[in-house]
């Protein structure tokens, strides 16, 4: 885990911060220098939806090694209520109680942390609301 | 024969499984003789080497052409390439567009994977992040067999579609390598092995996913007037047409859940430039590295409708000598998962389909066959397309 990156990212991961175009009102995740919908360069950041839906799935028992101290844990890819899709674990519920299209709100939680450094990485999951 | 044709003329391969004995420069030094070997001509006459690989592995350098060079005591240009799961077909483009640029006339290409050395599946799971998208997937959680899983849910709600149908794709799979003797399992697995294991990731169960192994592949190609020149070379099979095209790398940026954009458009682009379309191909390598891979594969590269694919795999229409036949190899999930060495094993078994060297594998309808390697979830994809004969463009 490299601290640079840890501090590169932090907006976008502490914040929720994604970006939006001012010409063609385009919003998307992550930040990027251009619009991915009409290449401008004339961008602000764009504070996520704080709350979504749960498009589609699943559950991981397999992890990688940095997050294997919390699997098995749901995963699922996100429609937020700004219409922009992210990926993102879902917590504090019940695997079995979850299903498409389920209400979910962002939550602020520790994504990972070395055990050799002793660095965390924080960001966003969701919780079912 | 037009000067811009290029052919494969020689090809070899390793086993595929376990070598702990092995070093991956070992296992490419011996792929990569035996193509040469194959091809009858001498090992100076192959001007250039590329290489596919995703790691090599944790006992070599990753710039593992120069060391498997030394052991083949050639000194030619070597270049690697990586392009994730699908770095065998990435450097078989490669080798191929500097034959065609001439460049070069006579190139091999070797793909090479050493995966035993990783004894932890978590260790596997980290490697393969490299091929989904590392800050936005596989930081938040996922993992490649969890993005699979996804697919598989988006697929199975649209179409209706059901895990016997998808279980239908390793049956068959299975049944095929039984007869690859380069395959790591030659074995069937029954169904129901398939249905009553565990969901590593809801709906994928534990022996859904191809697994995980060393092994080395090799082909030699040449252009036409090299092939005039060497009148001992016996293998020819024309190289007809090339397509490769990205997508989106994380999957919450896809259009659709249903289909992988990026092997439509590299297989149109190959159509084209073989001037032939899906319904002249008898036989294809996909990558089945999930059960959903091959189903997305046989409908995007245009066997069958959109929805069809499962319907058709559990109706027999995939198997060998049935309307198409995929994956007579056995695929990547009876041959094992080599992850560069894959793209370089299917060329090899539709080289070998189209000399007719196959046995029991051997499908009737070999006048064309394709090889579909796909990076990650589908981010980049490359297709290839041979010819039994040489034809007239």
């Amino acid at each position: 885990m490299e601290p640079p990156k840890i501090w590169r990212e932090k907006r976008e991961r502490y914040l929720a911060l994604g970006m939006k175009c001012l010409d063609c009102n385009k919003t998307s995740f992550p930040l990027a220098k251009y619009c991915s919908e009409c290449d401008s360069g004339n961008i602000i950041e764009h504070k996520l939806a704080d709350t979504g839906r749960i498009v589609f799935f699943t559950q991981v028992t397999l992890a990688a090694e940095e997050m294997m101290s919390y699997s098995p844990y749901a995963l699922g890819i996100i429609e937020l209520d700004d219409g922009i899709r992210v990926t993102g674990q879902i917590v504090d519920c019940k695997y079995e109680d979850l299903h498409e299209d389920l209400k979910v709100r962002m939550v602020f939680r520790v994504l990972s942390s070395d055990n050799n450094e002793g660095l965390i990485r924080y960001g966003f999951k969701f919780k079912p609301v | 024969m037009n000067n811009k044709d290029i052919y494969v003329i020689g090809y070899g391969m390793t086993k595929f499984g376990e070598f702990y004995n092995e070093s991956s420069s070992s296992l490419a030094s011996k792929a990569l003789f035996e193509s040469i070997k194959n091809s009858n001509i001498a090992k100076e006459k192959v001007q250039s080497v590329f290489f596919g690989s995703l790691v090599s592995s944790t006992n070599s350098q990753p710039s593992i052409g120069i060391a498997c060079i030394r052991e083949n005591n050639m000194s030619v240009p070597v270049t690697r390439l990586e392009a994730g799961n699908a770095s065998g077909a990435a450097a078989f483009h490669q080798a191929y567009s500097s034959v065609l640029s001439g460049l070069y006339d006579c190139v091999a290409v070797v793909g090479i994977e050493k995966l035993s050395d990783y004894i932890n599946n978590e260790t596997i799971e980290r490697i393969l992040s490299s091929t989904i998208d590392f800050q936005w997937e596989f930081e938040m959680g996922a993992t490649l067999t969890s993005l699979y899983a996804i697919l598989t849910k988006a697929y199975m709600k649209e179409h209706n579609a059901t895990l016997e149908q998808l279980a239908a794709v390793p049956v068959k799979n299975h049944k095929n390598g039984v007869h690859n003797p380069y395959a790591q399992f030659r074995r069937e697995i029954s169904i129901d092995r398939f249905l009553k294991a565990k969901r590593i990731a809801d709906p994928i169960g534990r022996f859904d996913p191809a697994t995980y192994c060393d092994g080395s592949s090799s082909v030699i190609i040449a252009s036409s007037k090299f092939v005039n020149e060497h009148t001992d070379i016996e293998t020819k099979v024309p190289i007809l047409g090339l397509g490769q095209a990205s997508d989106s790398l994380a999957l919450h940026h896809r259009h659709s859940l249903t289909s992988l954009s990026s092997t439509e458009n590299a297989v149109n682009r190959a159509y084209k430039i073989a001037n032939i379309n899906a319904a002249n191909i008898g036989v294809a390598e996909v990558h089945d590295s999930f059960p959903i891979g091959e189903i997305l594969a046989i409908e995007d590269l245009g066997f069958f409708a959109k929805g069809e694919g499962a319907k058709a795999t559990e109706n027999g229409e995939t198997a060998i000598n049935s309307k198409i036949t995929i994956n007579p190899s056995g695929g990547l999930k009876a041959r094992g998962d080599p992850f560069g060495a894959t793209g370089i094993a299917q060329i090899v078994e539709i080289v070998e389909q189209m000399r007719g060297n196959a046995k029991e594998r051997q499908a009737d309808n070999c006048n064309y066959g394709l090889t579909q390697n796909v990076q990650g979830t589908g981010a980049m994809t490359y297709v290839s397309i041979f010819a039994q004969n040489e034809v007239k463009k």
